[in-house]
């Protein structure tokens, strides 16, 4: 199933939104964000492409009637001029409801467009629109053979640079952890020239963003089971699937806080970077060989962490990285009051062996720390769209005071 | 709000155990509580302080503290969250068993942006081998006023009766975090029901957020009483696992929370079922310790 021709840009002057309740908070979102500036656009909204089977008259009279309805506020991309093509409706996600219920009611048929296309989608107008400081370097592919690419920021013309890398959604069904990535990927674009910080930071150092590094989980999420968390790696003897990408790392590999059992949503895999999403990250970092930070973006829980995670044990840096973590947590709170506990993985949540931020620090990355996003358990994984970027704002805050940091230490 | 004492009254419909049975269990429990309640020190029955506490235990204990809370008072207006743990000591003996000397500060549930009223409780939770519940003791100040909450309740109430049964909704909230203004008084009887469930399966090691309602199996409204049959899906720490929990609750404003459970666990083979009839009137003689 090929996606719609028609380019959709998701910018301010889109008449989406009018009076509906629901939208009321959009309008103030959008309205805020024209005052301070167009590097605070809003790129990910949470709606739908659904593709209508338009099988006769009648049920082109029932299309119609839904996307004429008027607080549904759909958006008709392309019309169903001939029986036997389907029409493309894009869904506002508060409409997502009733537009499937009204569907199933009267026998329409229809598939829901895969999103993670539109992260991609988001990637490439990032990189034309800043062809200068962003380009996109393939990494490897997943296991049902998807791209995994990252975003180069780089002024160094071409001059190996030592690195930060931003890591986001390695957990499938922690879709806030992506789109706080893509966001932040456009800012730092739109900011670099502008922004003290970050233009000096930009000057001294590379950027790397990955958005979705688990992208068969992450569509998996979107296709089938929203609560999704692994990989969707088969395993040899047995009909579970998949492993936790964030246990399969060469760190205290198969220790505490992981589980054999593939069945488990905290398996570890079957040997560390079992799962080719973890290997072509590892191969990556290994390869470049001047990592110097790289955080690992979850949700949800709001923690600011620092390695390690097998073990409550102090890592040596535990005092700097400790004070590091709090800065950050205490600019990200400046912005809108959201709290962020601070400790190391292990003592913070619980221990977790093979994870991330510990490979990372025992192979050189002084500077690895974990997030968990917004919130601390009332919507938990399925955070409203509402509070996609209030998080990716504070959270921006909270990065660019670790790679400050790191920027003045190297 | 200190915890309403329930009268003892007569046996409910449907209670087959013999009189003397209902009776013996609680009085068991009552004598075992009461030797846990006055121990504190190493001199009793092997009880060993933690001279540091972890944060993130008490925390646990003070969660499973609220969520024993929260299906006592069988208020959906008025639930309470976790804010801050202000003081806590632990204490394990031999057995491996955990007990819990806590005070924390609680928000509503229900927060709107920037109402930052913040509740305080006491309270004592036993994490024991045998019986998979804590048990709890706790008394929080009142957030609110009885009458007024009793009014939100009814409020409350009053709009659920007015949701049409079979409800359209399938999951809520929906993938984006949606929940519908008009479903919202389910997600909050929803989440009354599965803190009954929360504070069951709480273990000092183990602790729980409701991710989603997954189904409604029937919402009944023509009777008095508000009867709602559905499942849950209940996300575990530090497994990360999901849970799924089959819930079927009945509520009317101002009563006690009746409420059955069955959840499906994956780690053991086969479905471990955790069904069990919660009535607040047959708990009373364990809750106020």
């Amino acid at each position: 199933m090929s996606l719609p021709q028609t380019p959709y840009n998701y910018s301010l002057t889109q008449p989406l939104y009018d009076w509906h309740p629901w939208n009321m908070k959009w309008i103030l979102f959008f309205g805020a964000l024209i005052g301070s500036g167009i590097c605070d656009r809003e790129t990910f909204s949470g709606h739908q492409v659904f593709r209508i089977n338009i099988r006769n008259e009648d049920e082109i009279s029932k299309l119609n009637r839904l996307v004429n309805s008027d607080n549904l506020k759909l958006d008709l991309w392309k019309s169903p001029s001939t029986l036997g093509h389907p029409a493309d409706v894009l869904v506002p996600s508060f409409s997502l409801q009733e537009v499937k219920s009204f569907l199933e009611d009267h026998g329409l048929e229809y598939s829901v467009a895969i999103e993670d296309l539109q992260i991609h989608k988001e990637m490439d107008s990032i990189v034309k629109s800043y062809p200068h400081l962003v380009s996109a370097v393939k990494i490897g592919h997943s296991f049902e053979n998807r791209l995994m690419y990252v975003l180069k920021f780089s002024t160094g013309k071409g001059r190996q640079r030592p690195a930060i890398l931003l890591n986001a959604g390695i957990h499938a069904r922690e879709w806030i952890s992506s789109a706080t990535a893509i966001w932040t990927a456009r800012k730092i674009a739109c900011d670099y020239g502008r922004d003290l910080v970050i233009t000096s930071i930009l000057e001294k150092m590379d950027i790397f963003l990955l958005p979705v590094a688990n992208p068969d989980g992450y569509v998996y999420t979107h296709t089938h089971n929203r609560l999704w968390r692994k990989t969707r790696s088969v395993n040899p003897r047995s009909t579970c699937i998949g492993a936790d990408p964030n246990r399969n790392w060469d760190s205290h590999f198969g220790g505490v806080g992981t589980s054999n059992d593939p069945c488990s949503d905290t398996y570890h895999g079957l040997h560390a970077h079992s799962e080719v999403e973890v290997k072509s990250v590892a191969d990556f970092i290994t390869n470049h060989g001047d990592f110097k930070c790289l955080i690992d973006l979850h949700s949800y829980s709001q923690l600011v962490m620092y390695p390690y995670g097998y073990t409550t044990s102090r890592v040596p840096d535990a005092d700097e990285l400790d004070m590091v973590a709090r800065n950050a947590s205490k600019a990200m709170a400046s912005l809108s009051g959201t709290q962020y506990q601070v400790g190391s993985v292990g003592s913070t949540v619980y221990t977790a062996s093979g994870n991330t931020i510990d490979w990372a620090y025992d192979n050189g990355i002084k500077y690895a720390f974990s997030f968990e996003l917004r919130d601390t358990g009332f919507y938990a994984f399925a955070l409203p769209a509402d509070q996609i970027i209030p998080t990716a704002q504070e959270t921006w805050l909270g990065l660019k005071t670790i790679m400050e940091h790191v920027r003045n230490n190297i | 709000m200190q915890l309403r004492r329930q009268p003892l009254s007569a046996p409910r419909p449907g209670d087959t155990r013999p009189a003397a049975q209902r009776l013996a269990v609680p009085l068991l429990l009552l004598l075992a509580l009461q030797g846990a309640a006055a121990s504190g020190g190493p001199e009793d029955s092997g009880w060993l302080q933690d001279a540091e506490p972890s944060s993130r235990l008490l925390s646990q204990a003070a969660r499973a503290a609220l969520h024993f809370f929260n299906f006592r008072a069988a208020s959906p207006s008025a639930l309470q969250v976790l804010a801050n743990v202000l003081d806590g000591r632990s204490w394990v003996n031999q057995k491996k068993e955990y007990k819990f000397d806590l005070v924390f500060t609680t928000e509503f549930y229900s927060a709107e942006e920037g109402e930052k009223r913040l509740g305080k409780c006491s309270a004592q939770v036993f994490f024991r081998n045998e019986k998979p519940r804590p048990a709890v003791n706790v008394t929080c100040t009142q957030l609110v006023k009885k009458e007024r909450r009793q009014e939100e309740d009814y409020q409350l109430y009053k709009l659920m009766k007015q949701l049409k049964s079979p409800l359209n909704a399938v999951s809520i909230p929906d993938s984006h975090g949606y929940i519908a203004p008009s479903l919202r008084p389910i997600w909050d009887l929803a989440f009354l029901g599965s803190s009954y469930v929360m504070w069951q399966k709480s273990t000092p090691f183990l602790h729980y957020y409701m991710s989603q309602i997954s189904s409604v199996k029937q919402w009944k409204t023509n009777d008095d009483a508000i009867d709602f049959d559905y499942t849950v899906l209940l996300h575990e720490f530090s497994t990360q696992e999901i849970i799924p929990c089959r819930i079927h609750l009945v509520w009317y404003p101002s009563k006690p929370l009746k409420v059955k459970y069955h959840c499906q666990e994956r780690q053991t083979p086969e479905e471990a079922s955790g069904t069990e009839e919660g009535s607040a009137v047959a708990l009373t003689e364990l809750s106020n310790f």
